[in-house]
């Protein structure tokens, strides 16, 4: 039954909302019905027509009232008013559309800004992962003193499996930034990313495959056995054209023939934000793709290169799972105190990983964030001045309307539909604005060797965010100007249009609303400008190092089955045959070149003569393996002591080079020259430190100085590495020759990817943070835009108002100057309060920007110095204009304009 | 002749219901009816006949229609629905048993 309800009433509803007029009709004509036969009763009792009406009308209880209830009977009461305001909202702004306009544009600017900046923070955090119940997902994290969010070694991740009852089941995973890839055994290996995951990865995550399947548990078991492959989707269509007969094939992965078993779905574009794996491969095949030659994966518990991930039992709270594991870590520290002393675990939500106190990406987003969100602010105070204005000018009109009898909420509510029109047609405007802004964000690629994907997207969720938006400022721009305008005293509104009686209070809105604009985009100005000056610091103190003129090529000989004596003949003859180049003033082979983010290998020692603290067995530095021209090449500096020489061999003894950093950091006023390191732990090998170098910008330029030790490639022999040549011309040039060189060493070895240093460079140094000064920079600018033409138009408004009293003043003998001084009094008076406001916000973004993006300290005076008084001259200018109109005011005409 | 008594709070719905389910009518038939069915004891007053029906539309308990009068004006005819005759066994019953409650007490002696 409730089905046949709801289809009457609804169509009821329906009916008296589309077709007001006819039902009104119809309720008027069965009253009329009624009330006549009444009076026909009237008049057969023998009243006079008269008498027998009046008779009737009185029982009838009054009609006007009787309509009315029964209008509440039918329970659409608001939402035809709710229609009837649309309709004369939408009408009464279609008769200003020169500011509509504007106020729609303003909105949509601001909203637009908004949700661009929020589908960063949403992609970057909020985003539920592309899986089932994604809220079920947990992270497992290995956590130490220096790294709360570590990863896990192939033995903790067996136990942890096996040894929790919390979860639904649990995966491992781990990314690999270089697989070489060749779609048939012959051909030349291309560089690919590649992902290793445990055989239950697809299955726990909930995720079908498109075509095939994914892992089945047995092929996850036996090491090196089952070389089987699932296929990202992307990838797929890109190098298979999405045929689906693709499953079956055999690819060749780092060498080694494997089948592909399936291919992963549309919906499943991996795990990360930024990466989209193109390959999936068992964890059993790991030998062939894990990280670290030196550490074997399945047996060493501090290779730990695993992601742990699980699906949380639904019935089981994260406190309990969390005992669960810490407990389990304890064994560990217990069983296997070598590599786990001083080791815990945690689980974390989706949330708690991504919202990492240590990343600058979401840092950088939560800035931008709150920055737009000011500038919607600023738009929305302008807007309520306007509004403001608009219903002040419509005093009569209000006051009418009070004195007719409507409810005060009845009028703010139709003052509010006025603004929520303009509202959500600012929010369209928005989303727009916003899928440029978006489009426009899209077109920088990524700083990395793989295609990467900018998550950014205007999809269902951010469309939401700016509709709420837009929801929220019809609310922050409607309801002070729709307060103050019924507010109205009758009496005075009733006379004049437009009167501002006496009565300080009633100003406060307006007042306020100015100060806070002012104050609003000096901020935002203050921040656009100390963001590109932290940048500009970083740029010109510069990395340390010379970038300019250097190819980068990279190889992995594993990928053609090279073992260790061989690999380091290759390379031993790939620096010589460089060298010979016609072009090539320098060559070195690095293992992690500044820069090169993904690859970066962190060496754990121990310092001669340092104590360690008693809760730890060893330090740890980012470190490289180099040969011996590298200084050279990169133009670091050797400060004390010497480089590596082609005398340091793998007989001689263990020699490193420190840079100044680290040097300062465990001997500071000592020697470091003829110090010893421990590599590992106080019983691991020893190593001489025989140098020290200049410190350099080893991942961003706006890092904290790092530890750092070189380490030489002939000591410490490591498959991948990277060859960079310094040329006399373009190192673009070279890259034909150096692959001759190759071919001519082992036609089959790879040459992975090449790419000049500059370029590298720019994409990492100069395009990021160009992007994020030219979007806090435009948000300063739209802010100070907002303000200004707010300013000019409260005050031109205001002089407007006042027209009549400034002709009294000029007739009386008023100079045109002390007309121009009395409108820009006020004005200047606001605007010093915004700006007094404005440098406190200033500072405690300031602040916070040092401390979440920049190494600066103190206060930036030079900053404020430039912005206050462009501020100042803007505003004032802003004030001026609209005083000198007032001021040229002819007192007659002024006297005549009421 | 005593003053009509004005009904008894909610029994109008009760009335209404039951008017209609003998035959459909009009707003002032109805009126009319409810006066002579009870010997002119019950007065529904005008001023809440017209919302009682609209709210007893709105529940879908009775639908209206225009058609022709016997003098050939035009009227809105409400009839019960299906629903409408649930509800009108369902209040008759609580009528039923509540007014048999009240008498039988004040049918008590006092002795």
């Amino acid at each position: 039954m409730p089905i046949f309800r709801w289809w009457s009433t609804a169509r009821l509803r329906l009916r008296s909302l589309l077709l007001g007029r006819r039902v009104e009709e119809e309720m008027e004509e069965e009253l009329r019905y009624h009330l006549e036969n009444k009076i026909e009763e009237g008049l057969a009792r023998g009243l006079s027509p008269e008498e027998a009406r009046y008779a009737a009308l009185r029982a009838m209880n009054g009609l006007e009232q009787q309509k009315e209830r029964m209008r509440d009977a039918r329970g659409i009461r608001w939402l035809t008013e709710f229609v009837a305001d649309l309709r004369y909202a939408i009408r009464s702004l279609g008769r200003s559309p020169g500011l509509t306009g504007f106020v729609i544009l303003t909105l949509a600017v601001a909203i637009g800004m908004c949700s661009a900046t929020f589908s960063g923070i949403d992609s970057l955090v909020f985003r539920p992962y592309p899986v089932r119940d994604p809220g079920d997902i947990v992270t497992l994290v290995s956590t130490t003193q220096d790294n709360r969010f570590g990863q896990f070694s192939y033995g903790e991740y067996r136990d942890i499996r096996d040894g929790t009852r919390s979860y639904d089941g649990v995966i491992a995973s781990s990314t690999l930034s270089l697989v070489g890839f060749s779609a048939e055994p012959g051909a030349m290996p291309r560089a690919r990313g590649g992902m290793m995951v445990s055989g239950n990865y697809f299955r726990v995550l909930g995720v079908e495959p498109q075509v095939g399947r994914g892992f089945r548990d047995s092929e996850d078991q036996v090491p090196g056995r089952d070389a089987v492959v699932v296929l990202g989707h992307d990838f797929w269509g890109r190098e298979f054209g999405a045929d689906p007969s693709a499953v079956g094939r055999t690819v060749r992965l780092n060498g080694r023939d494997f089948t592909v078993v399936g291919v992963a779905p549309e919906s499943f574009p991996g795990m990360q934000v930024f990466y989209r794996p193109d390959l999936y491969m068992p964890l059993a095949m790991a030998r062939l793709f894990s990280a670290d030659p030196k550490k074997d994966f399945f047996v060493d518990r501090d290779a730990r290169e695993l992601t742990i991930r699980a699906r949380l039992r639904h019935d089981t709270p994260q406190q309990e799972a969390q005992a669960e594991i810490t407990a389990l870590a304890q064994g560990f520290e217990r069983e296997y105190p070598r590599t786990n002393r001083d080791r815990g675990a945690e689980v974390n939500t989706q949330l708690q990983m991504r919202a990492r106190a240590d990343d600058p990406n979401w840092k950088f987003m939560v800035i931008t964030n709150v920055l737009t969100l000011s500038v919607l602010l600023v738009a929305c105070t302008n807007v309520a001045g306007i509004l403001l204005s608009r219903a002040r000018s419509r005093t009569r009109e209000i006051a009418l309307r009070l004195a007719l009898g409507a409810g005060r909420l009845r009028l703010v509510r139709l003052l509010l539909t006025e603004s929520l029109v303009l509202a959500c047609l600012g929010g369209l405007g928005g989303i727009v604005v916003g899928d440029t802004v978006l489009d426009w964000l899209a077109r920088f690629s990524l700083p990395s060797e793989l295609p990467t994907v900018p998550p950014f997207q205007m999809d269902g969720r951010v469309m939401t965010i700016a509709l709420l938006l837009s929801l929220v400022s019809a609310v922050v721009c409607g309801l002070t100007p729709a307060l103050q305008a019924t507010r109205t005293d009758l009496v005075a509104g009733l006379k004049t249009a437009d009167v501002d009686e006496p009565g300080r209070k009633r100003l406060w809105g307006r007042n306020g609303l100015v100060v806070a604009q002012v104050s609003t985009s000096l901020m935002l100005l203050a921040a656009a400008f100390l963001m590109y000056r932290g940048f500009q610091q970083e740029m010109t103190e510069g990395m340390g190092y010379v970038k300019s003129r250097l190819l980068l090529a990279r190889f992995d000989p594993r990928l053609v089955q090279y073992d260790v004596a061989r690999t380091r003949r290759f390379y031993d003859q790939l620096v010589a045959g460089a060298r010979e180049m016609p072009g090539v003033v320098n060559a070195t082979l690095t293992e992690n070149p500044p820069l090169i983010l993904d690859t970066f290998a962190v060496l754990a020692f121990v310092p001669e003569g340092v104590p360690m603290p008693r809760d730890r067995e060893n330090f740890t530095s980012l470190m490289d393996a180099i040969d011996p021209g590298f200084f050279e090449t990169m133009g670091v500096p050797i400060l004390r002591g010497r480089g590596f020489l082609p005398s340091d061999t793998e007989d001689t003894p263990r020699v490193a080079v420190v840079n100044e950093q680290l040097a300062n950091h465990y001997w500071p006023g000592e020697e470091v020259l003829g110090k010893q390191i421990r590599l590992e732990n106080a019983t691991g090998e020893r190593v001489e430190i025989v140098g020290v170098a200049r410190t350099i910008k080893y991942r961003t330029p706006n890092e904290r100085p790092a530890d750092f030790v070189y380490l030489p490639r002939t000591q410490h022999p490591l498959p991948r590495m990277i060859l960079m040549l310094k040329t006399s011309g373009d190192p673009l040039q070279i890259v034909a020759p150096l692959k001759e060189v190759v071919r001519g060493l082992d036609a089959d070895m790879p040459v992975l990817s090449t790419r000049s240093y500059e370029d590298l460079y720019r994409y990492h140094v100069v395009e990021g943070p160009g992007a994020a000064i030219r979007l806090v920079g435009s948000l300063g600018a739209i802010g100070l835009l907002l303000t200004i033409a707010g300013l000019y138009g409260l005050i031109a408004y205001n002089v407007s108002r006042r027209t009549r009293e400034i002709g009294i003043r000029m007739a009386l003998g008023a100079q045109p100057r002390d007309v121009l001084r009395l409108v820009m009094r006020k004005g200047l008076v606001l605007v010093g309060m915004g700006t007094g406001i404005g440098l406190a916000m200033g500072f405690a973004v300031e602040k916070m920007m040092n401390s979440m993006l920049f190494n600066l300290g103190g206060v930036d005076l030079t900053v404020y110095a430039m912005v206050v008084p462009a501020m100042l001259l803007a505003t004032m200018a802003a004030a001026y204009l609209p005083a000198r109109r007032a001021a040229r005011i002819a007192p007659t005409e002024a006297l005549r304009c009421e | 002749m005593s003053k009509p008594t004005d009904l008894v709070q909610g029994t109008l719905d009760l009335l209404l219901l039951k008017i209609l389910a003998l035959e459909p009518m009009h707003g002032w038939a109805i009126s009319l009816r409810i006066k002579s069915f009870s010997g002119d004891v019950l007065q529904v007053s005008e001023g809440s006949l017209y919302p009682a029906l609209h709210k007893l539309e709105q529940e879908g308990w009775i639908k209206a229609e225009w058609k022709q009068t016997e003098n050939n004006r035009r009227a809105k005819f409400y009839s019960i629905t299906r629903m409408g005759r649930k509800q009108l066994d369902a209040e008759a019953a609580n009528w039923n048993r509540l007014s048999a409650a009240i008498s039988q007490i004040v049918k008590l002696s006092e002795t």
